[in-house]
């Protein structure tokens, strides 16, 4: 069984070389010195990123503090969570009031207490969270490839016809800041081939891999079986050997072997078992982690699913964090818990990486890190509670995050690192800085964190400067 | 890029051992004839050209300082000297499988180090093997062959003469025809100009269409503003306008296109701007907050200025010393600094050095900025020195990226790096000169360019792509652009979007006179706001039937509706709108015809007030004006009502809307010929996907191929699906639609076996479902997304 896996997992990653060596022009190379770069053994062969859209604050998550419940009057700054801490499977951690499903699931992975950003100055939540998801701090001088991008290149697909790189729940249409989460939602300078599917509605997705409205299966077939006539008889035979031709045949056949196979059922949830469906339907989000959980069964490389980036929605409190954070963790604790818990009955955990994370966390009193010059964003600021919308972490930190891994590879029921107990709550021992942080998880995933391609004649490395280490106590 | 640098800097650091000895003196050490030598020996195969293993490059002297290898006049002190002495297998240099450095030669380098490491001024190891030259170059023309004598034909006859290649066969009439009017103005040509063309026995008929083709100066702009925003970083909508970090150049850009502004001046114009309108590009995106040192407004203005206009990449140099070429640090800030209000200090690999950059251009051999001078002036003596007539690699750059446009592939290639050599000096310099000699005219050379056999010859097949050894043999083949496949499919189906995002005078010469007479006639609004009689309800129904002689010259409509509305003209959708203070305001003279007109809307209001405005000014035959506007003539009903006449429920300018409808914005929006362009909108999901770029990095290059996931999108996306069905509405029952639309979209008939199958798919009774199959089938041919 292993070893079959392995032959086709090999096969696929020459398909895939192939065709990036008839990409043309734009498709970078593998930077020379970088050819001797070994790739370690891969711990898992999907990744699921959980992307909790806003800046999740850790203190009334995965990180509790000193709670206070809501007092008028209260100095804001004695209290440093909004909700009571709660036990879970594993002794040595707690989580907050409202996470208990994930408080079961604790023992199947690692949670990283210490993650770090830097201070760039003045909070823009898609600049950050360009540099969470690309590695770099914008602006920078070459289109930088998402990580993702970076899982479908080196790695290839995992399916002979799920696209390895799909990102499900994040609008780039109608939402604020859309530019900018353009700007790294994509394969940058990798080209589009390695960029992502967009499903922003996972209850919706099946679209996207079926012919659009109105086009009934028989006739999409038809319609395909005279495309390839036509293409036969074209009378410019000559053309039938250029290799940009060949190149553009190849990838309409590819498209609609997806559109016709029996993988695209993955995108479609109403095949789900109701009762399945109801402990995930929390709204988009828990759909998205079901959406998740059955394209990695059908093959999918990388997937991403998000709560959605809105700003001053979700997780990204200016005031009335507590009241928001209650139902955002109503939101995500049931469906994450489940689909840790499917992959593990699916004996998939083993060989799926789930990364819960968030561009960086909150504090109450604290924008930024401490002595940072970034402009105080609250909404709500008071210096003692008068009303409910101001209790709640509002302004954004810097200083210390929580990352949960959950499966490949890593240790299971596992802390690593520490915020202090008192403000200002910066990470104390073991800092993970984003690059050390996908150098870990492209550890996991086979790849070398020094892995770099040309571009412009110059190498681009898979983590910053190729300096990214993994965190390599977290790995059992 | 600090990437490699700054990295071996951060590794070595930890394992840096210090030692301290005495230095010996003896005769000074000769660097060119004793170093050299022994560098190129042991080193410079992983540390040097355009190898720096470890991050480590010695091309320069400099670069041992900034790896912290050396310790100038203190060998002992050195870690270049450590490796190079030392036996453990780990640490030595050169490693283990090489042979060492004799002790002859450690004595020589450790020397040479004590005595302060001298080094000729410039010297650098490698580089680019071939040194493009700065200055103009005049050359003899070959002689014709065969009586071809245009001079490209003469210069590229001989080249192919000389690698043993023959000239490229001539392409047919309807391929040139569909190539250069894909090329001049990013359409097709229409089946009528296509049967024109050919039927036309004159000689001269394809330089006559050349001109034709760019002396529409609105269709020419249409299409090159794609390519000139791509290469100025400019776009409607993207990275940066959130926080008015950045600004566009839009209305200015397509004003030089238009009217042909020389790229001298163009050029000078975007360095040392006379207006805001021209600014955007030198400003560059302002990030809120802190950014990286070598992406400040300064560094992106070297960078960019640099890339664009000379091919030359600064990114490198704006970290530390570039690897790849001859650029350094120095010279990155020097220039930055020409554009920044401040003292500029030098970063390396994002660390202040102390020194305080001088404004500096990066050829002093055509003169210098002067570094007092005020920052207006700096930036107006740099824009004279990139445009200097001596400055041919200004020149080189451009006509380059024109040929590459035209031809398919630079004669420098890629066209940023203008450092690579040419596949022919001779043509690169000849036209090159030949732009600068005919007044930097951008649509001359254009033209002159396809006015060459070479340009009309058939395009050449590859089987795979071509390698640093291509050969010209003759044209290639190009992938349309997002835009060029978004127009001719728009086009085909007559989908064009009614409202253009860019701000834009596309209004024609003769245009222009009838616009004048709408200014001054058409100054007051007299439409009312109208409804349907009784309760308001949600939705109302309004039409207006009214009766023309013919149709007018121009029709400028201007409307909206409290919420939204959708408006038909004669049973065709002309516009709708979710949004009331945005009015619609268009040409809408193409859904006029003579005779009865039926103007039908269907309104919704979602809450609030209700009511729905129009005045459409007409400019008749007979240059009498004509408004047809909202009022008490026109009937209405709630849904399933019965017709009424309509309510009028305020004058314009009263009610809760004001003065929302300006007539002079009616005036402005677009030609009543020429449909809205691809390039005058926003960026959307499907031109995205097809590669139009988000513009927050210069782009130069498209992709070249279709990929899987683009293919899916053209499968089955939406936006895709939407104008084949708008298209297929109007062409179902078209007499000849198979070859009409081969001819149009192919500029060919379809042979007699696709004749069958387009026979097969339409079957006896074509619906609008099969039609727009039809015209899938068609638009995905790789015959049409080329440009052969």
């Amino acid at each position: 069984m292993n070893s079959e896996l392995l032959t086709r997992r090999d096969l696929l990653k020459q398909l895939s070389a192939a065709s990036v060596a008839t990409l043309g022009m734009g498709a970078p190379r593998v930077w020379a010195e970088a050819e001797e770069v070994v790739h370690p053994a891969a711990r898992a062969d999907s990744c699921i990123l959980i992307w909790l859209a806003g800046g999740m604050a850790a203190p009334d998550t995965f990180d509790p503090k000193r709670y206070l419940p809501f007092e008028l009057e209260l100095d804001v700054d004695k209290i440093l969570s909004t909700f009571p801490a709660i036990d879970t499977v594993v002794d040595d951690i707690k989580l907050t009031e409202g996470m208990e499903h994930l408080a079961r699931v604790m023992d199947r992975g690692t949670l990283i207490r210490s993650a770090v950003q830097p201070d760039l100055g003045s909070i823009l939540h898609s600049r950050h969270q360009y540099h969470w998801h690309t590695g770099y701090v914008p602006p920078i001088t070459v289109a930088a490839p998402h990580i993702g991008a970076w899982m479908a290149k080196v790695l290839g697909p995992n399916s002979e016809v799920v696209p390895p790189f799909i990102n499900i729940g994040q609008r780039l249409e109608g939402v604020g800041e859309k530019e900018e989460l353009k700007a790294f939602t994509t394969a940058g300078f990798f080209g589009s081939q390695f960029g992502p599917m967009n499903l922003p509605y996972p209850a919706d997705a099946l679209k996207s891999v079926q012919p659009s409205k109105g086009m009934e299966p028989g006739r999409f077939a038809n319609r395909y079986r005279h495309y390839r006539k036509l293409i036969d008889q074209n009378p410019n035979r000559a053309w039938v050997s250029d290799y940009r031709q060949e190149s553009m045949l190849r990838s309409m056949d590819a498209a609609h072997r997806l559109l016709q196979s029996d993988e695209r059922h993955a995108f479609d949830l109403t095949r789900e078992p109701q009762a399945v469906r109801e402990i995930y339907d929390t709204g988009r989000f828990g759909q998205g982690c079901l959406l998740a959980r059955r394209l990695v069964e059908s093959g999918a490389r990388f997937i991403e699913v998000t709560t959605e980036y809105i700003p001053f929605k979700h997780f990204d409190t200016h005031e009335n964090g507590h009241t928001t954070m209650k139902r955002m963790k109503s939101e995500i604790d049931r469906p994450i818990a489940q689909l840790i818990l499917d992959l593990e009955e699916r004996g998939l955990l083993d060989r799926t990486l789930v990364v819960v994370a968030s561009e960086f966390s909150r504090d109450m009193m604290i924008e930024g890190v401490p002595g940072s010059s970034a402009r105080d964003q609250s909404r709500a600021k008071t210096d003692k509670l008068k009303e409910m919308k101001q209790y709640g972490l509002h302004r954004h930190f810097t200083g210390g995050t929580s990352v949960a891994m959950f499966g490949g590879g890593v240790k299971k029921g596992y802390r690593y690192g520490r915020t202090a107990d008192e403000r200002p709550l910066v990470a104390v021992e073991n800092p993970v800085s984003i690059e050390d942080l996908h150098a870990t998880i492209h550890t996991a995933m086979g790849i070398n964190p020094r892995t770099a391609y040309d571009i412009e004649k110059r190498p681009f490395f898979v983590t910053k400067d190729g300096l990214g280490q993994p965190v390599s106590e977290i790995f059992a | 890029m600090r990437n490699a640098r700054c990295q071996w800097i951060t590794s070595l650091v930890v394992v840096k051992l210090f030692a301290h000895g005495l230095t010996s003196q003896a005769a000074v050490i000769d660097f060119a004839h004793q170093v050299v030598p022994i560098l190129r020996q042991h080193c410079l195969e992983c540390h040097g050209e355009n190898k720096s293993k470890g991050g480590f490059s010695m091309n320069r002297r400099e670069l041992f300082f900034d790896g912290e290898v050396a310790v100038s006049g203190h060998a002992s002190e050195s870690l270049f000297v450590e490796l190079i002495e030392s036996t453990d297998p780990e640490m030595q240099m050169p490693p283990e499988d090489k042979p060492r450095v004799a002790p002859e030669q450690i004595k020589v380098l450790k020397q040479w180090i004590d005595e302060g490491m001298s080094w000729e001024p410039g010297f650098v190891f490698g580089g680019e093997g071939w040194e493009p030259p700065l200055k103009p170059r005049n050359i003899k023309l070959p002689k014709a062959q065969r009586g071809r004598d245009h001079p490209i034909d003469r210069i590229l006859d001989a080249y192919l003469t000389e690698h043993g290649e023959s000239s490229p066969a001539q392409i047919s009439d309807a391929g040139f025809l569909r190539r250069a009017t894909l090329d001049a103005i990013g359409l097709l040509p229409n089946p009528e100009s296509l049967t024109e063309f050919i039927e036309d026995t004159s000689d001269n008929k394809r330089v006559r269409m050349i001109d034709n083709l760019l002396s529409n100066d609105v269709a020419y702009a249409d299409h090159w503003l794609t390519v000139w925003n791509d290469l100025l970083r400019n776009d409607y909508t993207g990275t940066g306008f959130i926080t008015n970090g950045r600004t566009q150049i839009t209305t200015w850009l397509y004003a030089a296109l238009r009217e042909n502004m020389p790229y001298d001046r163009l050029v000078r114009e975007l360095i040392a701007p006379i207006s805001e309108d021209s600014a955007g590009f030198v400003n560059g995106i302002k990030w809120r907050g802190e950014v990286n040192s070598s992406q400040t407004r300064e560094i992106q203005f070297a960078q960019n200025i640099s890339q664009v206009f000379l091919g030359i990449n600064m990114k490198c140099a704006s970290c530390h010393d570039s690897f790849i070429d001859r650029w350094t640090l120095e010279e990155a800030y020097n220039l930055a600094a020409v554009f920044a209000e401040t003292p500029l200090e030098v970063n390396r690999c994002d660390k202040p050095t102390g020194v305080v950059a001088v404004p500096k251009w990066l050829f002093p051999e055509l003169g210098q900025v002067d570094p007092k001078a005020p920052r207006e002036t700096r930036l107006q003596q740099l824009a004279e020195l990139m445009t200097h007539s001596d400055n041919g690699r200004f020149t080189r750059t451009v006509i380059n990226r024109i040929w590459d446009r035209l031809m398919g592939r630079g004669i420098v290639h890629p066209v940023d790096a203008m450092g690579t050599e040419p596949w022919s000096e001779d043509l690169l310099d000849y036209l090159a000169a030949r732009f600068a000699s005919d007044g930097y005219d951008l649509r001359k050379f254009i033209h002159f360019v396809m006015t060459s056999q070479a340009y009309q010859s058939q395009s050449v097949i590859l089987q795979k792509e071509p390698g640093p050894d291509y050969v010209y043999t003759g044209p290639l083949a190009k992938r349309m652009t997002a835009e060029q496949f978004m127009d001719s499919i728009w086009q085909i189906t007559g989908t064009n979007p009614s409202r253009a995002e860019a701000k834009v005078d596309r209004v024609g010469r003769e245009e222009g006179e009838s616009r004048k007479l709408h200014e001054q006639q058409v100054e007051a609004v007299s439409a009312k706001w109208i409804w349907h009689q009784g309760a308001v309800g949600k939705q109302s129904q309004l039409r207006h039937t009214f009766h023309l002689q013919s149709v007018p010259q121009t029709a400028l409509m201007m409307t909206t509706c409290d919420n939204a509305f959708v408006m038909q003209i004669n049973g065709r959708e002309v516009t709708q709108s979710k949004e009331w203070d945005k009015p619609v305001y268009m040409e809408a003279t193409r859904f006029l015809s003579a005779g009865e007109n039926l103007i039908e809307i269907d309104a919704e209001m979602f809450g609030g007030a209700a009511g729905f405005i129009c005045q459409i000014s007409m400019l008749e035959k007979d240059k009498q004006m004509r408004a047809i506007i909202s009022n008490a003539q026109w009937e209405a009903r709630p849904p399933g009502g019965d017709w009424d006449a309509a309510k009028v429920l305020y004058m314009h300018g009263e009610g809760p809307w004001g003065n929302i409808l300006n007539p002079k914005e009616a005036i402005m929006p677009m030609g009543p010929t020429s449909a809205v362009r691809a390039a005058l909108v926003k960026n959307d999901f499907l031109m995205r996907s097809l590669g139009r770029p988000h513009r927050d990095q210069v782009v130069t290059t498209r992709p070249a191929e279709l990929t899987t996931l683009q293919a899916i999108d053209l499968a089955n996306g939406d936006i895709l699906a939407q104008y084949l069905q708008q298209g297929a509405q109007q062409l179902t029952g078209k007499h000849g639609l198979g070859n009409w639309l081969y001819r149009h979209a192919l500029s060919r008939l379809p042979t007699t076996g696709e004749l069958n199958i387009l026979k097969d798919v339409l079957g006896t009774r074509p619906d609008p479902a099969v039609v727009e199959d039809l015209l899938w089938l068609v638009f995905m041919q790789p015959e049409f997304q080329m440009i052969r």
